[in-house]
């Protein structure tokens, strides 16, 4: 068979491909089209990785029959995404947006696809390149130069897999527990130590670093970012005891400070006492409260002096009882 | 001059694969479902829903004026029903005081909904209601539940709890909005996706 007649029949072929693909798509119902896929670019945000066309949920199903009705309602596939987009956030999206900080991910293929195709370009004009021995001959130079190329494709590709698998089976949230095990505290941020307690919400252990994390909250008067750290450690059926004491004198200092609750103060410095009636800090807050709070100012002092009595005080907190002490005893104004 | 080339070549790959892999470590190192609401700051999706027991529901817009409390439940979340008595007893200690709490059933029958009510109880404060075809949850963001939202009297969303809350939390976050603050978003625990989580 001559060169023409088989650049004849291939050229047909491709006439053939083309007449069957465009009337395979211009047959097919385009609203039904559009639907799925609209639906097949949209995250089931009750799966794991999967589209709403594509997963068998209940709200997955909800969710195209929301994406149907706006397809048969005339809007536009942009404006279905945008709506989808406006409740979910860009999270909704199973294709990571074409812009900001992900818009390396759509350009990172074609970035490898024209290295490859540099290197085999500038490959093919240096016959022998890269190679301390004398040139080979021409042909076998070519052959082994795309296979390089080629081979210079796939490894970056293989790279490129390799590292998007191993970080999404890391432990997430730029590091564990554990990976900030022995780590200075004082030296993590505050928004990575919040990432580490959220990605690891249900290890115990994880709860002397989020007490750390809302410590610094309290200290500097959050009360609203500590409230909830505080919350979980007192709720943890797993926490400590010393976890959650400190949890609960916490939670009930900052009723009674943010909020004027003397009496959820109180009995959330209770529940403290219930768990270890000699908790120096329970003690100490719990007579503050109903001093400050309820006037109740001779209790406060006699629990102040008996907290004096313990020899194990150290002397900050021994100077600021015996401060208190003087100023209610002078019927000065709660602290 | 060819080694320099090559090395410069390999060079670039290298460059390459870190910047992706910088950009693939922000990505994946954050929960969806954890990700700020984007309805905080925003007007709130509108509705108008059916009661539970198929009784005439209400529409958002009536509630114009007041902190609206919206919860997304369902009998088959374990988070849900230990918030439960929590959510009555603080819907009936804030209704003298203009905020009213929605319940939103989601995805499970009206039917089921209702039969876990009789069980656990309900406040007489606190409209119940059906989401026929998720459209609210959907609106909302519901990525699973408990999820709260908190919508002040402009009708805008200030906050959102993901996860179980309790009488101290609610209370805290209607006594922010009432004093003109906006809370956001606060995680106080897990959430469930679907009855078989």
């Amino acid at each position: 068979m001559s060169e023409r007649v088989r650049n004849g029949a291939f050229v047909a072929a491709m006439a053939v491909m083309a007449v069957a693909l465009t009337l395979l798509v211009s047959t097919r119902p385009a609203d039904v089209d559009r639907v799925e896929e609209i639906g097949s670019r949209i995250k089931c945000p009750v799966c794991q990785g999967e589209s709403i066309a594509n997963s068998p949920s209940p709200m997955a199903e909800d969710m195209m029959d929301l994406v149907s009705d706006r397809v048969a309602a005339g809007v536009s596939d942009q404006d279905i995404v945008d709506e989808l987009l406006g409740s979910y956030t860009g999270a909704v999206l199973l294709d990571p947006p074409a812009s900001g900080t992900t818009l390396v991910l759509w350009l990172a293929p074609m970035a490898a696809l024209v290295l490859g195709v540099a290197v085999i370009l500038w490959w093919q004009r240096h016959p022998g390149a890269g190679s301390e021995q004398a040139p080979l001959p021409v042909e076998r130079s070519r052959t082994r130069l795309v296979i390089g190329g080629v081979i210079l494709l796939f490894a970056f590709a293989g790279i490129v897999v390799v590292a998007s698998n191993s970080l999404q089976d890391r432990p997430t949230a730029a590091a564990g527990a554990a990976a900030l095990d022995g780590q200075d505290l004082s030296e993590v941020s505050n928004e990575t130590m919040e990432a580490v307690v959220a990605a690891n919400a249900d290890d115990p252990q994880v709860n002397g670093m989020r007490l750390a994390l809302a410590e610094r909250y309290f200290d500097t008067g959050d009360y609203r970012s500590a409230f909830p750290h505080y919350l979980v450690v007192a709720e943890d059926p797993d926490a400590t005891t010393a976890e959650a004491i400190t949890a609960l004198v916490r939670l009930g200092w900052m009723a009674f400070d943010g909020n004027g609750e003397v009496e959820t103060a109180t009995r959330l410095i209770d529940e403290a006492l219930a768990i270890d009636p000699r908790s120096t800090v329970a003690l100490y807050v719990r007579a503050r409260v109903r001093w400050c709070g309820a006037g109740e100012v001779d209790e406060a002092i006699a629990t102040f002096e008996s907290l004096l009595a313990d020899p194990g005080l150290d002397r900050e907190t021994k100077t600021r009882i015996e401060s208190d002490i003087e100023l209610a005893r002078d019927g000065g104004e709660c602290p | 001059m060819t080694g320099r080339v090559l090395r410069w070549t390999g060079l670039g790959v290298v460059a390459a694969t870190v910047v992706l892999a910088v950009v693939l470590a922000s990505r994946f190192g954050s929960d969806p479902g954890l990700v700020d609401s984007p309805l905080l700051g925003q007007p709130a999706p509108a509705f108008d829903l059916p009661g539970l027991d198929g009784t005439e529901g209400v529409a958002l817009s009536q509630l114009r004026g007041d902190v609206v409390v919206v919860n997304f439940f369902a009998s088959w979340c374990p988070e849900c029903r230990e918030e439960h008595d929590d959510l009555v007893a603080t819907s009936e200690s804030f209704a003298d005081r203009d905020v009213t709490f929605v319940q939103i059933g989601y995805q499970e029958d009206a039917a089921e909904s209702l039969a876990y009510l009789d069980e656990a109880g309900r406040s007489a404060a606190t409209i119940y209601l059906a989401d026929p075809g998720s459209r609210t949850a959907i609106a909302y963001g519901v990525f699973g539940i408990p999820e709260t939202f908190f919508i002040d009297p402009q009708g805008e969303v200030v906050g959102k709890i993901i996860g179980e809350a309790n009488a101290l939390i609610l209370g805290a976050t209607i006594d922010a909005i009432i004093a003109g603050e906006r809370p956001g978003q606060q995680i106080t625990g897990d959430t469930q996706q679907a009855p078989d989580t």
